[in-house]
């Protein structure tokens, strides 16, 4: 598909709308509406945005082997994987890891569901549909799972924001039976409304939705699967509902500046061809009760714990909004000047600004007793260094002209609001 | 975005390739960036300013805009020295975003207004964005 420009069913909308559209990995997206990105990165915050991700792709994986090529594909181990008691992943439950080569490079990250015992549902990346049930496929043995790429037929939005339970509510023929008490990394109904074994979840407008709670931007929310042909519509419908909540359209650019923030990585930026070790998201791995070893085998296990990686994923945060770009002429210094690794991601989280030293967000101003805060952002990103830095430490960022100091960080954006329990979003 | 015909170019500015404009008032002259250009880089974050005395070249780096996604240079349209910078800019960098006529972002004492026939005019400057 490689020079093929591939739009998504809201592109029509998004470019009626006046968005600022950009290519991203072959899709033309909206980087953002009128109201800029600013705009939308703050609203996620305080209200609500919507995002078309239907440019994300969706795999299905069936039959009584699924699970099976799941565990030797993917790095977390469906069978000890959720919560500290590392209790299987069950029906309504879904858990980030990677695909890994056999070098222990990642291919692509996802987010696995377990839809009934015989069928999961793999979220990939834009354009990595083909690639990732491809990978499935050669990775068979003697099982015959049916792998269905639905990359373009099933469509994708995102309502993030803390206001978006009591949005998504006045859509739903029966909220009550979907919202409440539903978790972090959970979710309900399927999105062709035909599947046997789980129980429906409808739309107002009659349709079929996957309603789960997971996001990409580090705030409370959902992404909402559905048939393609019903993108357009619920996304009007989402917005005309929104309105008085303040819910907006959000583009790519808010997407990218609120992940960063998060400590969330960019998949083939911040993950990538390298070995997937010494980084932030080690979590996304099968780890025994040790944390030593793995509990299962898969592709890529062995090749980890061999690696003799000596570079470092580690992520930052300036004490201004300046940036360096991102690219092949930019690089890290240690404070001495001396070059010590490459950016991965350079942004603004504008949402947050420097009080006395410690980052604060529009979401901690007051506790932090700063009611009148009104942040400037401030950069964040990744770097990949050659040794490991503890937070605080500080490094330089270059491109050989401007250099700007930034901090190591263990968290960047404060009160983050996507694990908040259901009951307070209502 | 803006469409071509959506956008703001006043008569009387020059327009240089890399959208910035500048405009000529008595022996000095005030440098900012055009609506083109705010458009394409979407809300401004930061402006990164030269020192007062500090001398360019036409065409050379003068400073950067920083919006939510990237690093932009800006360069000087004509050969001078700065004389002033638009202190509004530090704290308020969106303004160049609200208006980018009103909001310049350096004034300049140009060294040879010779230079300005290698401006773009308004006409010149809509051909080139109109490709």
């Amino acid at each position: 598909m490689e020079g093929e420009t591939r739009k998504t069913v809201l592109h029509a909308w998004h470019a009626a709308h006046g968005a600022n559209m950009a290519i991203f990995a072959s899709y033309d997206m909206p980087l953002w509406y009128p109201a800029g990105a600013r705009a939308e990165h703050l609203a996620v915050l305080s209200r609500a945005g919507l995002f078309d991700t239907s440019h994300m792709a969706v795999i299905t994986v069936s039959g009584r082997s699924a699970r099976s090529l799941l565990q030797r594909c993917f790095s977390k181990d469906l069978d000890a994987c959720l919560g500290p008691g590392r209790a299987p992943i069950a029906a309504g439950r879904c858990v980030y890891g990677v695909f890994l080569d056999i070098r222990g490079h990642v291919i692509d990250d996802a987010i696995v569901y377990q839809v009934t015992e015989d069928l999961y549902m793999v979220v990939v990346n834009a354009g990595m549909g083909g690639t990732i049930a491809a990978h499935l496929a050669a990775n068979r043995q003697g099982e015959d799972p049916a792998i269905t790429d639905l990359t373009d037929k099933v469509g994708k939005m995102d309502i993030q924001g803390p206001a978006s339970a009591r949005i998504l509510r006045g859509l739903l023929q029966d909220p009550e039976a979907v919202l409440p008490g539903m978790g972090y990394f959970s979710f309900k109904g399927w999105f062709d409304g035909k599947e046997a074994g789980i129980a429906p979840v409808t739309l107002l407008d009659g349709t079929s939705v996957l309603v789960s709670r997971t996001g990409y931007t580090g705030e409370f929310g959902f992404e909402l699967y559905m048939d393609i042909a019903r993108m357009v519509p619920v996304w009007e419908t989402l917005l005309e509902a929104g309105r008085a909540f303040d819910l907006i359209p959000c583009g790519l650019a808010a997407r990218d500046s609120l992940r960063a923030g998060a400590g969330l990585p960019l998949s083939h930026q911040d993950i990538g061809h390298w070995p997937f070790v010494h980084n932030p998201w080690l979590f996304a791995l099968a780890w025994d009760k040790d944390g030593k070893g793995f509990s299962k085998d898969f592709i890529g296990a062995e090749a980890l714990l061999q690696c003799r990686e000596h570079r470092y994923t580690l992520p930052f945060a300036g004490f201004d909004p300046r940036k360096i770009n991102a690219c092949e002429d930019s690089w890290v210094t240690d404070m001495q000047g001396i070059r010590i690794g490459s950016i991965l991601t350079c942004t603004t989280d504008m949402a947050i600004g420097r009080a006395e030293g410690d980052i604060i967000s529009i979401a901690t101003a007051e506790a932090a007793g700063k009611k009148d805060f009104a942040p400037r952002g401030l950069s964040c990103g990744f770097v990949r260094v050659e040794m490991s830095l503890a937070a605080g430490e500080t490094i330089i960022l270059t491109d050989g002209k401007r250099r700007i100091t930034v901090e190591i960080r263990e968290e960047i954006r404060p009160g983050r609001t996507a694990r908040r329990a259901m009951a307070r979003m209502l | 975005m803006k469409e071509i015909n959506e956008l703001n170019l006043p008569d009387g500015l020059r327009y240089t390739r890399d959208h910035e404009w500048v405009k000529i008032m008595g022996d000095a002259a005030i440098v900012g960036i055009s609506d083109y250009a705010q458009d394409q880089l979407g809300d401004i974050v930061y402006v990164e300013m030269p020192e007062v005395g500090d001398e360019f070249k036409q065409g050379e780096e003068f400073g950067t805009l920083e919006s939510v996604k990237a690093v932009s240079e800006t360069y000087l349209p004509l050969t001078g020295e700065i004389i002033e910078i638009n202190e509004a800019l530090a704290d308020a960098p969106e303004l160049v975003n609200k208006d980018p006529y009103e909001n310049w972002i350096v004034r300049i004492r140009p060294a040879d207004l010779s230079e300005l026939d290698s401006l773009l005019t308004v006409d010149e400057y809509l051909d080139l964005l109109n490709g």
